[in-house]
């Protein structure tokens, strides 16, 4: 019973149908729409990742975009040069990048509030300064080229599973949206993200009931950015090209607009935010020079009048309404 | 032999002594206060002795381990628990997720076990919740788990604090004020709490400004003014102590 009414909740069905949306829509809108949801998918990766350092866990990090890189340009880099394999490359850079997530971390997480920002600040432009300056290695302005797609999957009822199409490589992608989404849902709603959260909402409280706090804000910070590193991955098989511009912090910051506008420590938050901000200004026609300026606004105009953010908002209002509900008809 | 053993320890901030040469101990089973006129260094004390602050000098030894300079959450798995003066709870969680926190430390759960849900980590959650709602009804709070704590009225708040300094299983348990803010009526409430967490074993150090109830109350008591001792003993020694008498009143009501 109890099973059957959480299948048939309003929220599971919202999520049914989202998915379903997302599986039937690329293949009637076409290619520019379907590659401007490829890129959604690929930031709605990062903002899950930033939600659960900073949503969950109440560490703002504006360094997100040099994990982003770091995996990148090593994934780029180890097929391109020294010709490994896909999955191996996917690998190797992902756990690349969350080694340095923990040594940045142990020193960084040691502060905190303002001076954790900072550091993470700092650390994302130093990245940016190596990617773009040590050109030997990284190709400099001129990036990377030639990265390839996933290999093909050999189907277990013969045939393969190839990649070269647009729509195929949208389809890889949603995979990994999919997968990183329940990943994080089923981790914060577990005993270890309890201990997350308890962090955000009062980390001295926390570590007085025995919680290794450090130890905590460190898993987090390294999961957090090995999924902002499948990002990277992702976003170089996608492209087959990459360049500096990838790195550069802003788009760190990007990301944290996109998740305060979408809603912080919410699972809808990410992907709403995300798709708010990168659609609205493409259907606007704004100009590219001009989008950070409009997502700085936007991101103002929330911390003032929506600073839960939209999905942070609608859960609000829908509590109010279940309560004032509740008060009029008894418990239920 | 003692469960605490505090020896010569001193506390500086800059040129200000907060504690000063201080020696007490706290026996198994035992109810020990510590009273004194505001900013006398009690609540500077506890935040010594459960590592908050790194002592100046002298030596914290519980159970027989030195457990001087150790953080917050060592002390905390060393066995000993505390409230805090202002009540600190998750005030946007509910009553029985603040308690499962306290409980979560106890419980074996790794990434991997929460994200593939595996049976053995179900398991864990399962008896974290279960032994989180045991505590509840416990301090009387078995019909709000699911509230929100902050919604709860600041006894039930404290009640609540001291549940989840219960849930870490301490064998010595720092309760500073847990009757500050609460009114009249409901103190003996409190107090009866206190009562049922001493039969259950655990040794309690209470920090409490109101007399009636400490000297009621106390195996034994612990005076401190500008950081240091000026008296120990039982509730009747303490009271008839001439410079008890002096810094709580004045040096006129001195014999």
């Amino acid at each position: 019973m109890e099973t059957l009414r959480t299948l048939f909740s309003p929220k599971a069905v919202a999520w049914v149908v989202v998915l379903i949306a997302a599986i039937v829509v690329p293949p009637i809108v076409g290619g520019y729409v379907t590659s401007m949801l490829i890129l959604i998918a690929i930031w709605t990766i990062m903002c899950f990742s930033m939600n659960l350092i900073f949503g969950y866990t109440g560490q703002l990090s504006l360094g997100h975009s040099a994990f982003l890189g770091i995996a990148a340009y090593t994934f780029s880099l180890i097929t391109v040069k020294l010709h490994v394999g896909f999955w191996p490359a996917f690998f190797i850079a992902i756990a690349f990048t969350g080694v340095v997530a923990f040594l940045v971390g142990v020193p960084a997480l040691k502060l905190k509030g303002p001076y954790f920002i900072l550091v993470t600040l700092g650390f994302a432009v130093i990245v940016g300064v190596i990617v773009l300056g040590w050109i030997d290695l990284t190709g400099g302005a001129n990036g990377l080229y030639g990265i390839p797609r996933p290999n093909p999957i050999p189907l277990p009822g013969g045939g393969t599973l190839r990649f070269d199409s647009l729509l195929s490589m949208y389809y890889f992608i949603l995979f990994f949206v999919v997968l990183i989404g329940v990943f994080c849902h089923r981790l914060v709603h577990s005993l270890i993200g309890k201990r997350f959260i308890a962090i955000s909402y009062n980390e001295n409280l926390t570590e007085s009931l025995g919680i290794n706090t450090m130890s905590q804000k460190l898993l987090s910070f390294t999961i957090s950015a090995i999924l902002a590193g499948i990002a990277g991955v992702l976003y170089a098989t996608y492209n087959v090209v990459i360049s500096p511009e990838l790195t550069h912090f802003a788009r760190g910051m990007d990301v944290v607009a996109y998740l305060i506008v979408g809603g912080a420590g919410t699972m809808a938050g990410p992907i709403v935010g995300t798709l708010v901000l990168m659609t609205v200004p493409e259907i606007l026609q704004i100009l590219p020079y001009l989008k950070t300026l409009i997502n700085g606004i936007i991101l103002m105009l929330f911390i003032i009048f929506l600073p839960n953010g939209i999905i942070g908002w609608f859960n609000t209002k829908l509590g109010e309404r279940l309560r004032s509900r509740r008060a009029v008809h008894g418990p239920a | 032999m003692a469960l605490l053993e505090v020896t010569s320890l001193t506390k500086l901030f800059g040129g200000l002594t907060a504690v000063s040469e201080l020696n007490f101990d706290i026996r198994p089973g035992e109810l020990l206060s510590i009273i004194g006129p505001n900013g006398a260094g009690k609540t500077t004390l506890f935040n010594l002795l459960t590592g908050i602050y790194r002592p100046t000098s002298g030596t914290i030894r519980f159970n027989d381990i030195d457990i001087t300079g150790f953080k917050p959450f060592q002390v905390t798995r060393h066995g000993i628990g505390r409230t805090f003066q202002l009540t600190s709870i998750f005030k946007q969680s509910t009553v029985l997720e603040n308690v499962m926190i306290g409980k979560s430390l106890l419980a074996a759960v790794g990434v991997w076990g929460s994200v593939l849900r595996t049976p053995a980590t179900r398991r864990e959650e399962k008896r974290t919740r279960e032994k989180a709602r045991d505590l509840l009804s416990f301090v009387g709070l078995g019909d709000k788990e699911n509230r929100l704590a902050g919604g709860l009225t600041e006894e039930a708040q404290k009640r609540l604090s001291i549940s989840m300094a219960l849930a870490t299983e301490p064998r010595l348990l720092l309760l500073d004020e847990p009757t500050g803010g609460v009114n009249l009526e409901e103190i003996s409430g409190l107090i009866e709490l206190v009562g049922r967490i001493r039969k259950a074993g655990t040794s309690i150090c209470l920090i409490e400004h109101k007399m009636r109830m400490v000297m009621s109350i106390s195996d034994r008591i612990v005076v401190l003014n500008y950081g240091k001792k000026i008296a120990e003993g039982t509730p009747k020694e303490v009271a008839n102590n001439d410079e008890v008498i002096r810094a709580y009143l004045g040096a006129r009501y001195a014999a």
